[in-house]
C-alpha cells in the first residue's frame, strides 16, 4: 500500500515535469504560426486611410527593424520570445509588451476568477439540488434558467444588465473599471458568469445523476448511510468530474480576458488589448498575448489533470 | 471559447446589440428626458472637473507621434503651439504667439512669442524651443508619421527623408529645383552621379530660425497661404527639449517625467482607463482657465459611451458617438451637437482600366446615384455632389457637381458603346466582370455598399458586385490601385483650408488613388496658392475643383457631420468642424438658470 502510493507520486511528478517541458516548444510553435499569419496579412501597423509618403514609411521600417530580411526578423523574434521579452508595442509608442501584460492581466484575471467562483457556487449548488430532487419543480426551474443562460450570448446579456441595473435602477455604473472590490465589478462579473453557471449546473446535474445510479452508491445506501453523506461524501466527487474538465479551458479563457465583456464594460484587460492589437497589426503585442494565453491554457489544463487524480481514485498517471 | 468570441464579426455584434438596446431603452429614455429636453441625468460633477470620452486608446502622449483626432483632443489640453484651433471655426487662433507677420508671397511666416509662455516645469518657452521641436519631429530616427505635414517648410522633406543636396564638383554650386528654386535633394539611397557630390542635409538646413528669443521665422519652399492654419496641428506643438534629452524619445511621456506646454498638465495616464490633466498654474493664460481637471476616458463602443453619458458618468462624448438607430431619438434633444465636418465620403474610380478609363462611363456612375437616399439612410450626413464640404470655408464658391439624372447616365453609357441595335443603352453589353465596388468591412460602409449597389441596379440595370475587405488590407490594396472599378474613399482635412482636399490629386501618387492626374490641375492649385487675395485664391481653387469633378475620377456622396452630445452644464464647447476643443475655454456651469443661455463667445 505504502509503496504503491509513493510510486504513484513519483509518476505524477514525472508527468508534471514532462508536461511543463513540452510547454516551451509548443509556445514557440504557436508564436511562429501567429507570426507567419500576421506577415501574410496585407497592410501594416501604419496603414490607414491616409497613405504615408514613402520616405516616412521607410523611416518607420528602419525604426522597427522591418527593413531587415524576414529570416533575420523571425530569428530576432524567436530569440526574444525565448527570453520572454516581446519588445515594445508598435501602436502604443514606448509601452513594452511585458508591461502591458503585467498591467492588463490582473484586471482580466480578477474579473475571470470572480466570475468563475460565482459560477461554481451557483452552478454546482443548483445542479446538485436538481440531481437530488430529480424531476421536481426545483429541477425544472433551474434547468430552464440554465437553458436560457446558455442560449443568451454575453453581447445581449451585458446590455440587458446595463439597462436594468445601471440605466433604470441606477445601482451600478454602466461601464468602466474602478477596481475589484467596487460596484463597477458587479455587472461584468455577472454577465461573464451567467453562461458558466448554466453550463456548470447542467454538467453537475448530469454527472450527479449518472453517479447516483452507480453500484457503489447503491452499496453506500445499502450500508445505511444518510442521504446527505451519500450525496456529499460519495457521489459528489465523481459527479463533478465533468465540471473539472470544463474548468481547464474555461478558466484559461476567462482569466486571459474576454473580448466582448471587456469591450462592453470598457475594462482595461487583456481581451481589449488582444482585439485592438489585431486590428492595429501590432505584431509584438499580438505575439506577447498569444504566448501568454498559450502558457495559461497549458498550465490550466495541467492543473485540471492533477485535480482529476486527486478527486477521482480511478485516475492515475 | 475565447477565440471563437474574438472571431465574431464585431459589426454584426454591435448592430445587434445596438438594436436590442434601442428597443429596450426607449421607455427609459423617455422618462429621462421628458422634463428637461436632455438625455439622462443632468447633475453636474462637483467643482470644475470635466469627464470626456475621448474614443480609442491614444497612440502616445507625444504630440509629434500621435496622428489622430483622438490624440489631438488630448494634446489640446497638454500642449500648445504658436497658434491653436479657434474653438468655433478651427481657424488659426493666437496660442504661444500673440502676433505674426506673413511676407507678400506666403513663403515666410514670422511669429512673435508671448514673453510669459512657460513649460509646466517653469522654464520659459522661447523661439529656440520651437526650432528644436520642429527639428526633432523631422528627425528620420523619430519616424514621426505626420512629419509630412511640415514638408512645405524649406528642406524639411529632404531632412526627414535622410536625403542629400547635390553639389556640382566643378563649380561648387548646389543644384536647384527648377520649379521651386530651392536646393534639389536626392533620397538617401540615390546612386552617385558623375561630377556631383552629395551633401547630407542637416537639421540646421530646415527652414526654421530663431531670430531672437521671442521671434521665430519659418521659410517655405513655395507659397502656402494655408500654412498659418496648419501651424495649429499637433505636430507643431512645442515639446520640452530638456525632458526629452534626459529621458529619451519614448520615456519622457511617463507621468513622472513629462513636461508640458499647454493649459493643463498630466497627472495620471493609465492605458485603456484614464488620462487625467489638471490646470497648470505655469500656463501663460492660467488666470482664464476655468476647468480644474479634465479626465479623458477611452471607450470604443458607441452604445457603451451613450450608457455612460445617460447615467451621468461622463459629461461629453467624442464625435460620431450616437449609434445610428438612436439618432432619431437623440437628435431633437438639447444635448445633440450637429455641424458640418471637415470630412467627406466619396467613391473613387480606378481610371486606368477599361471600362472606367472612359470618362462617359465614370460620369454615368455618378449621375445614377440619388445622394438624398444615401444621406437619408446615414441621417447625420448631408448629400454632397462637389468635393469640398460646404459651409465650413466662408467665401468658398460652389462649383457645379453631378445631380441625379439616370436618363443622361444611360445616354452616356450608350454613347460609350454599350448599346443595342436601336442605339439604346443595353446593360447586358456592359462588361460588369471588370467592375466591382470595394470597401472596408466596417459600419456603415457595408450598408452603404448595398445602397450604392441598389442605386446602380435601379437606375442603370447594372448589378455591380460588392467586395468587402478587412480595413488594413483594404487600404493597402486601394493604395496600390489594385481595385477594379470603384472603391470607397473619404478624407478628413489636416488643416482648415480647401487645399487639404484638393491637394490629394495634385500628384499622381500619394493619396490620389485614382490614376487620374493632369498637370493643368496642379498648376491651377499652385497659382491659387500664390494669390494674395483670399477670395481670389478661393475662386482659383474652385476652378481646379471643377476640373476634378469634370474628370469623373471621384464621385462625392456626402459630407459628414459632428454628431456628438454634451450635458447642459458644459459650456464653451462648440460643434466645430474637427471636434477639437480648446479646453481652456470650457467650464462647468453650476447655475441651472444659465444652462439654456446662448453659448458665450470665445474671448479674442
Amino acid at each position: 500500500m505504502e509503496r504503491s502510493r509513493a510510486g504513484s507520486e513519483t509518476l505524477m511528478l514525472k508527468f508534471i515535469v514532462r508536461r511543463l517541458l513540452t510547454t516551451f516548444p509548443l509556445v514557440l510553435i504557436v508564436v511562429s504560426l501567429t507570426w507567419g499569419l500576421i506577415r501574410l496579412a496585407p497592410g501594416n501597423f501604419y496603414t490607414s486611410e491616409k497613405r504615408l509618403p514613402p520616405a516616412i514609411e521607410q523611416n518607420l521600417r528602419v525604426k522597427y527593424g522591418l527593413d531587415k530580411p524576414w529570416y533575420v526578423q523571425y530569428g530576432r523574434m524567436i530569440a526574444n520570445t525565448a527570453r520572454g521579452d516581446f519588445g515594445t508595442s508598435l501602436k502604443y509608442e514606448g509601452q513594452s509588451v511585458n508591461m502591458i501584460l503585467w498591467r492588463a492581466f490582473p484586471v482580466s484575471a480578477i474579473v475571470g476568477l470572480m466570475a468563475y467562483t460565482l459560477s461554481l457556487l451557483v452552478g454546482i449548488t443548483s445542479g446538485l439540488f436538481a440531481a437530488v430532487r430529480h424531476n421536481s419543480k426545483w429541477d425544472y426551474t433551474s434547468m430552464t434558467f440554465s437553458m436560457v443562460g446558455i442560449s443568451v450570448p454575453t453581447f445581449v446579456l451585458g446590455p440587458i444588465f446595463v439597462l436594468l441595473f445601471s440605466l433604470t435602477l441606477y445601482w451600478f455604473p454602466p461601464a468602466r473599471w474602478d477596481g475589484f472590490a467596487t460596484r463597477s465589478a458587479v455587472l461584468p462579473v455577472l454577465t461573464l458568469s451567467v453562461i458558466y453557471m448554466a453550463y456548470i449546473a447542467r454538467l453537475t446535474r448530469s454527472g450527479m445523476l449518472e453517479v447516483l445510479r452507480s453500484d457503489y452508491i447503491r452499496t453506500a445506501r445499502a450500508k445505511g448511510l444518510s442521504e446527505t453523506a451519500v450525496v456529499l461524501r460519495h457521489a459528489f466527487r465523481g459527479g463533478i468530474i465533468p465540471v473539472v474538465s470544463l474548468t481547464g479551458p474555461a478558466l484559461a479563457g476567462l482569466i486571459t480576458g474576454t473580448v466582448v465583456v471587456e469591450r462592453i464594460f470598457v475594462l482595461p484587460g487583456l481581451g481589449t488589448y488582444f482585439l485592438n492589437a489585431n486590428l492595429n497589426r501590432d505584431e509584438p503585442l499580438i505575439l506577447g498575448i498569444v504566448a501568454f494565453i498559450s502558457i495559461t491554457i497549458l498550465i490550466c489544463n495541467l492543473i485540471v489533470d492533477i485535480v482529476y487524480a486527486v478527486i477521482d481514485p480511478r485516475i492515475r498517471y | 471559447m475565447r477565440l471563437s468570441f474574438a472571431s465574431v464579426n464585431f459589426g454584426a455584434v454591435k448592430s445587434a446589440a445596438t438594436l436590442l438596446m434601442l428597443g429596450l431603452a426607449l421607455q427609459g429614455c423617455v422618462a429621462g428626458q421628458a422634463d428637461s429636453g436632455y438625455f439622462g441625468k443632468t447633475d453636474p460633477p462637483r467643482g470644475q472637473t470635466m469627464r470626456y470620452i475621448s474614443g480609442p486608446e491614444p497612440q502616445s502622449l507625444d504630440p509629434q507621434i500621435g496622428t489622430g483626432l483622438v490624440e489631438a483632443r488630448i494634446y489640446m489640453a497638454l500642449y500648445e503651439g504658436l497658434v491653436i484651433y479657434d474653438p468655433k471655426t478651427m481657424g488659426p487662433y493666437p496660442g504661444i504667439a500673440d502676433k505674426w507677420d506673413i511676407n507678400s508671397d506666403f513663403t515666410q511666416f514670422t511669429f512673435h512669442l508671448r514673453p510669459t509662455a512657460r513649460f509646466s516645469d517653469g522654464n520659459p518657452i522661447t523661439s529656440e524651443d520651437f526650432v528644436w521641436s520642429l527639428r526633432r519631429g523631422l528627425n528620420p530616427k523619430l519616424a514621426a508619421e505626420y512629419a509630412y505635414i511640415a514638408y512645405p517648410i524649406l528642406n524639411a522633406e529632404g531632412y526627414n527623408s535622410g536625403g542629400s543636396f547635390v553639389r556640382n564638383k566643378a563649380t561648387g554650386q548646389f543644384e536647384l529645383d527648377p520649379a521651386t528654386h530651392a536646393r534639389r535633394f536626392v533620397p538617401a539611397d540615390a546612386k552617385p552621379e558623375p561630377g556631383k557630390e552629395y551633401v547630407l542635409i542637416r537639421p540646421e538646413d530646415v527652414g526654421a530660425e530663431a531670430l531672437d528669443p521671442l521671434t521665430v521665422r519659418y521659410t517655405l519652399t513655395q507659397s502656402a497661404p494655408y500654412f498659418l492654419g496648419m501651424m495649429a496641428h499637433q505636430f507643431f506643438m512645442v515639446v520640452p527639449r530638456k525632458a526629452i534629452e534626459k529621458y529619451g524619445n519614448s520615456d519622457w511621456i511617463h507621468p513622472k517625467n513629462i513636461v508640458t506646454s499647454g493649459p493643463f498638465h498630466l497627472t495620471e495616464a493609465v492605458p485603456y482607463d484614464r488620462i487625467v490633466a489638471v490646470r497648470d498654474p505655469m500656463y501663460w493664460d492660467a488666470a482664464n482657465v476655468r476647468l480644474q481637471e479634465i479626465r479623458f476616458y477611452p471607450a470604443e463602443d458607441t452604445t457603451t459611451m451613450m450608457n455612460l453619458y445617460k447615467a451621468g458618468a461622463v459629461d461629453a462624448l467624442e464625435n460620431h458617438c450616437v449609434p445610428l438607430p438612436w439618432n432619431d431619438f437623440i437628435r431633437p434633444l438639447k444635448d445633440y451637437m450637429d455641424a458640418p465636418e471637415e470630412g467627406n465620403f466619396y467613391v473613387q474610380i480606378n481610371t486606368t482600366r477599361p471600362p472606367m478609363n472612359d470618362i462617359r462611363v465614370r460620369k454615368a456612375f455618378s449621375l445614377s446615384i440619388d445622394r438624398e437616399v444615401l444621406a437619408k439612410f446615414r441621417r447625420v450626413a448631408k448629400p454632397l455632389n462637389v468635393f469640398i464640404p460646404g459651409g465650413i470655408y466662408p467665401g468658398y464658391p460652389t462649383v457645379k457637381g453631378d445631380s441625379f439624372d439616370p436618363k443622361r447616365a444611360k445616354e452616356l453609357l450608350a454613347e460609350a458603346g454599350f448599346r443595342d441595335a436601336a442605339g439604346n443603352f443595353d446593360p447586358a453589353k456592359f462588361p460588369i466582370e471588370k467592375v466591382e465596388y470595394t470597401y472596408n468591412n466596417a459600419d456603415p460602409w457595408r450598408q452603404v455598399a448595398e445602397l450604392l449597389q441598389s442605386q446602380w441596379k435601379q437606375n442603370l440595370g447594372i448589378t455591380v458586385p460588392i467586395k468587402n475587405m478587412e480595413t488594413r488590407t483594404f487600404f493597402t490594396s486601394r493604395n496600390k490601385l489594385e481595385y477594379q472599378g470603384l472603391s470607397r474613399s473619404g478624407w478628413f482635412g489636416d488643416y482648415m483650408d480647401p487645399y487639404t482636399f484638393l491637394s490629394l490629386f495634385q500628384t499622381p501618387t500619394g493619396n490620389n488613388g485614382t490614376g487620374w492626374w493632369e498637370k493643368s490641375y496642379s498648376d491651377k492649385l499652385d497659382d491659387a496658392n500664390r494669390t494674395r487675395d483670399p477670395m481670389e485664391r478661393f475662386r482659383k481653387m474652385a476652378e481646379a475643383e471643377q476640373q476634378l469633378l469634370d474628370s469623373g475620377a471621384v464621385i462625392p456622396i456626402w459630407v459628414t457631420s459632428t454628431d456628438w452630445v454634451k450635458k447642459p452644464y458644459v459650456k464653451g464647447m462648440y460643434p466645430n468642424p474637427g471636434s477639437i476643443f480648446a479646453w481652456k475655454f470650457v467650464y462647468i456651469e453650476h447655475d441651472r438658470t444659465k444652462w439654456n443661455d446662448p453659448e458665450p463667445a470665445a474671448k479674442p
